[in-house]
């Protein structure tokens, strides 16, 4: 393989559209196989599990193509890479040949901490020369291309230099990494900057994307949290619909993290995707929505917590 | 960039910081490393990050300590934990470790943690132990099991007997799985009293099943899981609860017994 990967960007599948895969949904996709595409893992869940997670995974790879997305690999962070972490995940990916691997654009902790956050990184030279060459070096341990995905802010650091698509671009053209470009979080990341979606997309380093994340979110009126617990709102539609036509197609799949609905639910939900598969890709206007000011978290991590108390049973003598 | 701009790594450093105590950092800081917006200044756009990182973190605590919440209610658990994660920091990936340390963190940080045994405050000893016990629930959930491998059946000769590779034992001062249980089926348990409570885990189907042991079962299973075989395992519990070894064999091994019960539960696997 070639040192970046950048060839094998071009011939990662299009998979069509996708669900997250989430643990109270594991049964009824194994005992059912329902018409699903693919499904999306997320990596932390399964790498360290010896327990029914593991299983589950092994079994539903079985029957369909599966994506790792992770949110630990913390690849804007001072600190050196977790090989011991690269070597789970690459262990991980041999046994459940995912599609590719993917991780976002920012830092999770420095000094050993994990705040378990998808923090932002400053868009300077500096960061860019900094995530790059740790680009390299995990494509190189994992050999594969890496696929990020910009992630939603609620600030931007004063030292900031470069927008998040000029940031990308570079990233792409240093390191042949691929896109995962999230809609929604464009649209949360542009109102909490006061930046200009289209005009984001309008930047966006397309040939390179391969997969399209939509979620919910959760309008505060003076902010917006991405909050992955309720359906898409119709301004991100708009915005998947522009997206969808530059990616020529790319993968598409729903996040739902919080408030899990019934899989039935969910599948509903990702197929009004294809409402928004026009060949020419024009956005309807992006109206303002309503807002809630109570405050949600963001990007809830909850999820990543087994519910270990149904799963136990106390034998009386 | 500003000459004046720190670099990535004390940026970083900074803003860690100011999210685990979110009083580290003063408005001058925070003004000269994060910009405003249209809608919210500075301190603001910061202190969204500052919440949800306890907001986040203290949901996922709660879910690993379900008991221990309902024990200690929801605003004295935030408070102990909130204080668990100031003073342990995740130093993990995986959030599955995220209450690793909370039970000793509880025994290290009890108030009367000078006073000897018999003058402590009994109801932390019961918190100490149920968070003990719900830690090691966590644990057993995710380790590597016997799923899909054959166990021990009746025929197995006590000489091949080993124990399954997901197996526990945790001896409590409190019968903190009766606890536990019960507020799994949403009752609203009393703290119970005092009562040594020796128990067994072991996953099976990648359920975990807690078994209550007496002291004789507890010093026999001990002495399997250091690797002693089941004869040697008997005399050893015989040994220690000063019982003849002929009864402690019998309650072993007639029909109906420790044996059969528990080579039904899937304690055992055979070994070389």
């Amino acid at each position: 393989m070639e040192r970046n990967g950048t060839g094998a960007i071009a011939s990662l599948p299009k998979l069509g559209l996708g669900l997250g895969l989430r643990s109270l949904h594991f049964d009824q996709i194994i005992e059912q196989q329902p018409a699903i595409a693919w499904f999306e893992a997320i990596s932390e869940n399964f790498m360290d599990s010896g327990g029914r997670p593991r299983w589950a995974i092994r079994a539903i790879a079985e029957h369909y193509p599966v994506v790792l997305h992770g949110v630990s690999l913390s690849i804007g962070s001072t600190d050196p890479l977790n090989f011991p972490y690269l070597g789970k995940l690459k262990a991980l990916a041999e046994e459940v040949k995912p599609a590719w691997v993917s991780d976002h654009l920012c830092w999770t902790g420095v000094q050993g901490i994990n705040s378990h956050d998808l923090l932002p990184i400053p868009l300077t030279e500096e960061t860019l020369s900094h995530v790059a060459a740790r680009v390299h070096q995990v494509q190189d341990f994992l050999e594969r291309p890496l696929i990020l995905e910009n992630p939603s802010t609620y600030l931007t650091f004063t030292q900031s230099t470069l927008t998040e698509p000029e940031f990308l671009r570079q990233l792409v053209e240093e390191t042949g990494c691929g896109l995962l470009l999230d809609v929604n979080n464009v649209y949360v990341t542009c109102f909490n900057t006061d930046a200009d979606p289209l005009a984001y997309l309008d930047s966006f380093p397309w040939s390179n994307v391969i997969q399209i994340h939509l979620a919910g979110h959760q309008h505060c009126g003076t902010h917006i949290i991405d909050t992955h617990d309720r359906a898409v709102e119709p301004a991100v539609w708009e915005l998947y619909r522009l997206a969808r036509s530059r990616s020529q197609g790319a993968s598409t799949l729903l996040e739902w993290d919080g408030n899990i609905p019934s899989l039935a639910e969910y599948h509903a939900e990702l197929l009004k995707a294809k409402q928004y598969m026009d060949e020419n890709g024009k956005p309807m206007a992006i109206a303002e929505v309503s807002f809630n000011n109570k405050e949600s978290v963001s990007t809830p991590v909850d999820f990543l917590v087994p519910e270990v108390m149904g799963n136990t049973i106390w034998e009386q003598k | 960039m500003k000459e004046t701009s720190p670099s990535l790594q004390g940026l970083q450093s900074w803003m860690q910081n100011a999210l685990i105590d979110p009083q580290q950092a003063s408005r001058e800081q925070i003004e000269g490393m994060v910009a405003s917006s249209s809608r919210l200044n500075s301190s603001q756009r910061l202190a969204i990050y500052q919440r949800n990182y306890h907001i986040r973190l203290l949901k996922c605590m709660r879910e690993q300590f379900p008991a221990l919440c309902h024990a200690l209610g929801a605003d004295l658990f935030n408070d102990f934990a909130r204080q668990y994660l100031q003073t342990y920091p995740s130093i993990s990936y995986t959030l599955s470790d995220l209450g690793k340390r909370f039970p000793a963190y509880l025994e290290e940080t009890r108030p009367d943690r000078q006073e000897t045994s018999d003058k402590r405050e009994s109801w932390i000893d019961f918190m100490v132990d149920l968070a003990q016990f719900e830690r090691q629930l966590f644990v057993m959930f995710d380790a590597p099991g016997h799923e899909g491998k054959p166990f021990a059946n009746l025929h197995s000769p006590d000489s091949c007997l080993k124990l399954q590779p997901c197996f526990a034992l945790g001896d409590y001062r409190f019968p903190v799985a009766w606890y536990y249980h019960e507020v799994k089926q949403n009752n609203d348990p009393p703290f119970p009293p005092l009562q040594r409570s020796p128990i067994a885990l072991i996953r099976k189907n990648y359920l975990t099943h807690t078994f209550s042991l007496t002291g004789v079962q507890y010093i026999f299973l001990q002495a399997l899981s250091r690797g002693l075989k089941i004869e040697e395992a008997i005399a050893v519990a015989a040994r220690e609860a000063a019982q003849p070894r002929e009864q402690v064999y019998r309650s072993w091994a007639q029909a109906g017994s420790t044996r059969e019960r528990w080579l039904e539960a899937c304690f055992f696997i055979v070994g070389d």
